[in-house]
């Protein structure tokens, strides 16, 4: 089956936040109050209950400001750390289209699979003590359907499509970019996670940071670390553990007590 | 000489005995369940725990547990595993300790040097064990880096800690037998004790 | 809309938001599209992809339309006219503007009478003593037939070229600079990029929303801009024109419907002084200008005509006028504009108020003004999907004890409140006129919940009640309703297709319906609702249901996809994007094109087959040109520069005329004008994305997007106060406060404004005492001021003081 991704067009991005508002119906979130913390932002961060969020990010560089608006959700990763820190079989699944999806009814919360994220996605729902995240609307992708976010963006800022050919046109895009004089207009398709399913096209590749995407974005090495050779270490403690003091007791055998002298 | 005559000589006491099972139960729980989320071949001991999410939620909880008992068993022991130069001149000859060829290592009091390092790495293993695993129990609230750290760190420990308690468990049944009787009726044999912990007969 | 129709000949966004696709240069000013018309705003983003556009965004603030903006300038609330004017100045300074156009399309080569000047502050013929202008002097000079005299070569000193030359030659980039706040630099940038479009083969849009309206200058201001546009050659062009951005789906449609001071179809109100027919006739239809002139407003008999056959059907004979004397009739200078009728109603002139789809507590100037007025009434009817602040403004002091302590107690208030639940926009089919002159046609996609009915019921259910009681009991000048023709098949409940093929209009003896307005009589045989809709719902069906998505002309004018008014054209006066010989100013752009017998491409605006010199480009005005010079106006024909009501500086043109003289201020004891030292800071209310007016804070999704009220501050101003991104604080004018946290923001700048130091507090509308979230109602701020020929209020910069609570 092909594999399919979304592309996100920063340079196109209004802020206008249908596609929060497309997560949120689609997916039948309940819609709670929103909370002010000194910007336009729906909210400070991704929630249980809320998938898509446009960040919003005001600096200033060289006496310019900048307004830059993205849309921050799962990134669908080829190699995806949730899916390497995850215990429960079954729970994190990459489905034939090479998306990533959370199957609640295996999940057993244990949150794992935030310490695997490095774009820090999934998120712990305290009432139902399971994670959540985008599932790239797999319900509508199943049937045929781009997801909610696509169908309602206004300005094509976001595309959905055949994962080859949109990385394709994410890299024309970025191009026609560099001619108009964004020098350093690139996609954004981190390798350290194996390339991902959600591209950006940013005016600055050179500093995903300033539109809130970590820059060179890995699986953390100590989750690596605690899912490669820490595993082999223990492996090794448990079973040579058990092996060894086997053999150490067929080639040793037990310490017999002797008897004390005159009992 | 039969069994029936055997004089008995008394090697734990009650408290001493049920702390020490009391923590050997919750070890057990939280290592099965620690062992069922640490690999997907092992997810079948989840099954057999109560299924997934009850080992989610009860792991912590056997941890904290076994955490608490053993701060009983440190508070109760803690003053007579200090390691003197006998004991250290014994784990430097440990090896022959193992191979059974021990002449000549230096005389055991109540515990030996091995004894005596397993309670120390467990007791710090533990407080390992305790504060990373405090950190990944609630992974939503935890500073990334601190949650990061505690993934590599509670592993860790806890393969030192299940290490040194297969090492014990065999130590404590099949390669010194007359030992599990010392932890079960709390009594043990008198050539027992004089073999094993020679000091400790003779002070007795 | 007031000022392009007397500019252009009809109030309405001039080409479409499919169009802006086709532009070179965008400039958005008074307006913030991303935000406010994001659908429509991909269109910029594609004339930036597609034409490599150039957007310029100039405005108090950096919204989201700045953030994806080429170049933004920064300027002052309320001087957008020196802008302006300032690339007015800019492009005859410099030759950057498209002679041969402005010579063939506008009122450039016309001579104005002799008489006719401006001083300090002053057109001729003001009168101290009236606060009034005798605009006799404001006229052309007219030869022996009526004519307008003209010079070609437009260098002659009376000529309105010459003159315009003149008026603007005081707005340099360094007095733009020190008026509107931004750097000179920045106005020079602006003004290149935006005269590009004078270029022959370039073409510039301007979009604009309320930021432009909402002033007391606000008619003259959108004039400004479109004497830009006309010497860009900007006008009738593809990816050109001056385009309002409606804030409703159907605000073009009420407007075109009627709003308060028109008849449908733009037709006057017939007022006292003229008793029949004849006389509004009389009154109402200008005569040409021009010997090439096509004057279509020739033509208001039949319109006219229809219109009242279609209101009172075989009643309507030539004999008696067409029932003429039924229509209700306005004083001589009546005005029933908002800022009037709340004072009225303050005033206690008025008994009633019905309220369709409007919340004037919220949406209104001066909240207590409103308030109080609704207070006076014996009885009101609002029709409504939710409990708005109108139908429980007797409650506000109970809900918003903090703005509201001085308003009277809810039990000394005698008003009878009738709240009717009406169904919402999509329970009911229709069409909406959307900016681009649409008619767009839609199906019901439901039921209204409840007791709710349509609006086309309960207007049903009122006029048959109203019309028995008639009957039974008599009453003073019964004939007006009795004479109403209202032939529906059910007459409680008209369906809105029986009604949309009464406004497209049909013969009256056989009932066919029309396929245009030219076949409109003036002798009762044709009935017809709004001439400007007739070819809407046609014998063939209804056009508005269209949903043909081809695009002939490759410009995106999808002639088959619903209808636009006028006749399915879809940008307005076209026939001026082609030269004097019809062919196109650029063909890459050929929207029209003479054949040499017959235009093609959109729908002409002229005569289909008439040559390219035989009329005047701009076919609804007697000079059948655009019209630079606009006597129509209160302020006088050219735009001048005049300070918002409250404004922190003297106007550095004039400073003893600082505010527009002819601006409408109202003076009872709750309408209060502040002064600077009171109040330092500069006010501009305005929209969020996240929010529809006063509508969406009871819905849970916007009010999740957007849940807090909160005051923007630029965080100069913010250091100066010790105030912090979410502290709590409270904005006062002379009217009154809000409270609310503080958003600071490098988005807002301190501005150098004839070297004083000045700063904006932005204010977002949507809140009030009523809703799934609330906050103040922004209204308790702004002033009964209004622009004297819309009526709209001043809603973008006035005074206010900031504190931290």
């Amino acid at each position: 089956m092909m594999h399919v991704a979304k592309l996100i067009d920063t340079t196109l991005c209004i802020g206008c936040k249908a596609c929060e508002v497309a997560c949120q119906q689609w997916n039948d979130q309940e819609y709670t109050l929103g909370t002010f913390d000194g910007s336009y932002q729906t909210m400070p961060d991704l929630a249980p209950n809320f998938w898509n969020l446009i960040k919003f990010n005001e600096y200033e560089r060289d006496g310019k400001l900048s307004w830059l608006m993205a849309k921050y959700q799962c990134m669908h990763c080829v190699a995806p750390g949730c899916l390497k820190a995850c215990p429960a079989p079954g729970a994190i699944v990459t489905l034939a289209n090479g998306t990533v999806d959370f199957a609640q009814e295996n999940c057993i919360g244990c949150g794992y699979c935030i310490t695997g994220c490095p774009f820090d996605v999934p998120r712990l729902s305290n009432t139902t003590k399971k994670v959540y995240k985008c599932s790239l609307c797999s319900d509508r992708t199943a049937v045929g359907l781009e997801p909610a976010c696509i169908k309602t963006c206004p300005t094509n800022c976001l595309t959905f499509g055949e994962r080859d050919a949109l990385l394709h046109g994410a890299e024309a895009r970025a191009q026609e970019l560099r001619a108009d004089g964004h020098a350093e207009a690139g996609v954004y398709n981190p390798a350290g996670v194996g390339g991902t399913h959600v591209f950006y096209v940013l005016a600055n590749a050179a500093r995903p940071e300033d539109y809130g995407l970590p820059k060179d974005p890995s699986v953390p090495w100590t989750v690596r670390l605690w899912k490669g050779p820490v595993k082999w270490l223990g492996t090794m403690v448990l079973v040579g553990g058990i092996l060894g003091t086997f053999f150490h007791y067929v080639r040793y055998g037990p310490k017999e007590a002797h008897d004390v002298e005159g009992d | 000489m039969s069994k029936g005559t055997e004089r008995r000589i008394a090697r734990f006491s009650v408290t001493e005995r049920t702390i020490h099972w009391m923590a050997a139960i919750c070890f057990l729980y939280a290592a099965l369940t620690g062992l069922a989320l640490w690999s997907h071949k092992l997810y079948w001991l989840a099954w057999v725990l109560g299924g997934g999410s009850t080992v989610r939620g009860l792991h912590p909880w056997g941890g904290t547990f076994f955490a608490l008992v053993l701060g009983f068993m440190f508070r109760q022991w803690a003053s007579q595993m200090g390691l003197d130069s006998e004991d250290k001149a014994w784990l430097r000859h440990a090896y022959r300790y193992a191979t059974n060829e021990e002449e000549g290592l230096p005389e055991v009091a109540r515990f030996n040097g091995g004894q005596k390092m397993l309670f120390w790495l467990q007791s710090g293993s533990t407080l390992v064990l305790l504060a990373s695993g405090l950190v990944l129990w609630w992974p939503e609230l935890m500073p990334r880096t601190l949650l990061l750290a505690a993934v590599l760190i509670h592993p860790l420990a806890a393969i030192a800690s299940i290490g040194g308690i297969i090492l014990h468990i065999y130590m404590g049944t099949a390669a010194v037998p007359g030992a599990f009787r010392g932890m079960i009726h709390g009594w043990v044999s008198p050539g027992w004790a004089a073999s094993h912990h020679p000091k400790w007969y003779r002070a007795k | 809309m007031a000022s392009l129709a007397a500019t252009f000949g009809r109030g309405a966004m001039t080409n479409g938001w499919t169009d802006v696709a086709n532009a070179d240069v965008v400039l958005i000013m008074g307006g913030n599209p991303a935000e406010n018309h994001p659908v429509g705003f991909r269109f910029v983003l594609e004339a930036r992809r597609k034409r490599k556009a150039k957007v310029v965004v100039v405005d108090p603030r950096f919204n989201r339309t700045a953030a994806v903006a080429d170049v933004y300038v920064p300027i002052r609330a309320g001087t957008d006219i020196a802008f302006l004017g300032g690339l007015i100045h800019y492009a005859l300074s410099t030759g950057k503007y498209q002679a041969e156009y402005v010579r063939q399309h506008t009122t450039a080569p016309f001579l104005v009478k002799e008489g006719f000047g401006f001083a300090d502050g002053h057109f001729s013929g003001w009168d101290e003593a009236t606060k009034k202008y005798d605009k006799s002097s404001w006229e052309y000079e007219l030869d022996a037939q009526g004519f307008a005299k003209v010079d070609p070569t437009l260098e002659h000193p009376r000529s309105v070229f010459q003159w315009m030359k003149r008026h603007y030659a005081r707005y340099t980039a360094e007095q733009v600079s020190s008026i509107c706040g931004c750097s000179k630099e920045d106005f020079l940038k602006a003004a290149e990029l935006i005269t590009v479009a004078a270029a022959k083969d370039k073409s510039g849009t301007v979009l604009y929303a309320l930021g432009w309206t909402q002033h007391s200058h606000s008619v003259q201001l959108i004039h400004t801009a479109a004497m830009v546009q006309l010497l860009m050659g900007n006008i009738g062009m593809p990816g050109g024109g001056v385009n309002a951005q409606r804030g409703h789906a159907n605000i073009q449609g009420s407007t075109d419907m009627g709003a308060w001071n028109m008849l449908p179809g733009y037709l006057k109100l017939p007022r006292a002084n003229w008793s029949s027919l004849d006389e509004y006739l009389k009154a109402n239809t200008p005569k040409p200008l021009r010997p090439d002139s096509l004057n279509y407003w020739s033509n208001t008999n039949k319109f006219m005509v229809s219109l009242l056959k279609a209101y009172y059907g075989d009643k309507a004979t030539k004999e008696n006028g067409f029932g003429y004397d039924w229509l209700p009739k306005a004083g001589e200078t009546d005005n029933y504009g908002w800022g009037y009728l709340f004072d009225n109603m303050y005033a206690g002139k008025m008994e009633g108020l019905i309220s369709f789809g409007m919340n004037p507590v919220a949406n209104g100037p001066n909240t207590s003004k409103m308030l109080g007025g609704l207070g006076k009434l014996k009885w009101m009817i609002v029709a409504e999907n939710f409990e708005t602040e109108t139908a429980a403004f007797w409650k506000a002091k109970e809900l918003a004890q903090q703005y509201y302590a001085n308003s009277p107690d809810a039990a000394r208030i005698q008003t009878e409140v009738f709240l009717l639940p009406a169904a919402c926009f999509a329970e009911k089919d229709g069409a909406f006129v959307n900016s681009s002159r649409w008619l767009q046609w839609k199906d019901a996609a439901l039921d209204p919940p409840g007791d709710a009915l349509r609006d086309q019921e309960i207007i049903g259910r009122l006029f048959a009640k109203v019309r028995e009681l008639y009957a039974k009991e008599g009453g003073a000048a019964p004939e007006p309703l009795q004479s109403m023709s209202w032939s529906y098949a059910t007459p409680s409940a008209p369906s809105l297709v029986e009604v949309a093929r009464e406004v497209n209009g049909r013969e009256a003896a056989s009932g066919k319906q029309l396929s245009g307005f030219g076949e409109l009589k003036d002798d009762g045989s044709t009935a017809c609702g709004n001439w400007l809709y007739s070819g809407s719902f046609t014998e063939a069906g209804n056009m508005m249901a269209r949903r043909g998505q081809e695009d002939p002309t490759a410009l995106g004018l999808y002639p088959n996809y619903s209808w636009s008014w006028p006749a399915n054209r879809r940008i307005l006066y076209n026939r001026a994007a082609a030269d004097a010989g019809g062919q196109p100013w650029d063909a890459t752009r050929a929207s029209l094109r003479w054949t040499g017998t017959r235009w093609t491409g959109d729908t002409p605006d002229y005569k289909a087959d008439a040559a390219p010199d035989a009329n005047g480009s701009f076919i609804m005005l007697p000079e059948g040109v655009a019209k630079l010079f606009t006597p129509d106006f209160a302020e006088g024909p050219f735009p001048e520069h005049y300070e918002p009501a409250e404004s922190p500086v003297e106007n550095a043109l004039h400073p003893q005329v600082s505010f527009n003289p002819s601006a409408k201020v109202f003076h009872s004891d709750l309408d209060k004008i502040g002064s600077v030292k009171d109040y330092p800071y500069v006010a501009i209310t305005y929209r969020l994305t996240e929010h529809f007016h006063y509508w969406t804070k009871h819905i849970a999704s916007s009010s999740q997007l957007q849940t807090h009220f909160f005051v923007e501050l630029p965080d100069e101003l913010a250091r100066q106060k010790d105030i912090k991104s979410g502290d709590r604080v409270r904005v006062s004018s002379a009217r009154g406060k809000v409270e609310g946290q503080a958003l600071v923001t490098k988005r807002m700048r301190g501005m150098d404004v004839n070297g004083k130091r000045i700063y904006h507090v932005g204010l977002p509308i949507h809140w009030g005492f009523l809703g799934k979230v609330s906050g103040p109602l922004i209204n308790n701020l702004t002033a009964s001021v209004f622009d004297p020929n819309s009526g709209t209020p001043e809603y973008k910069g006035f005074l206010v003081n900031l504190e931290k609570l």
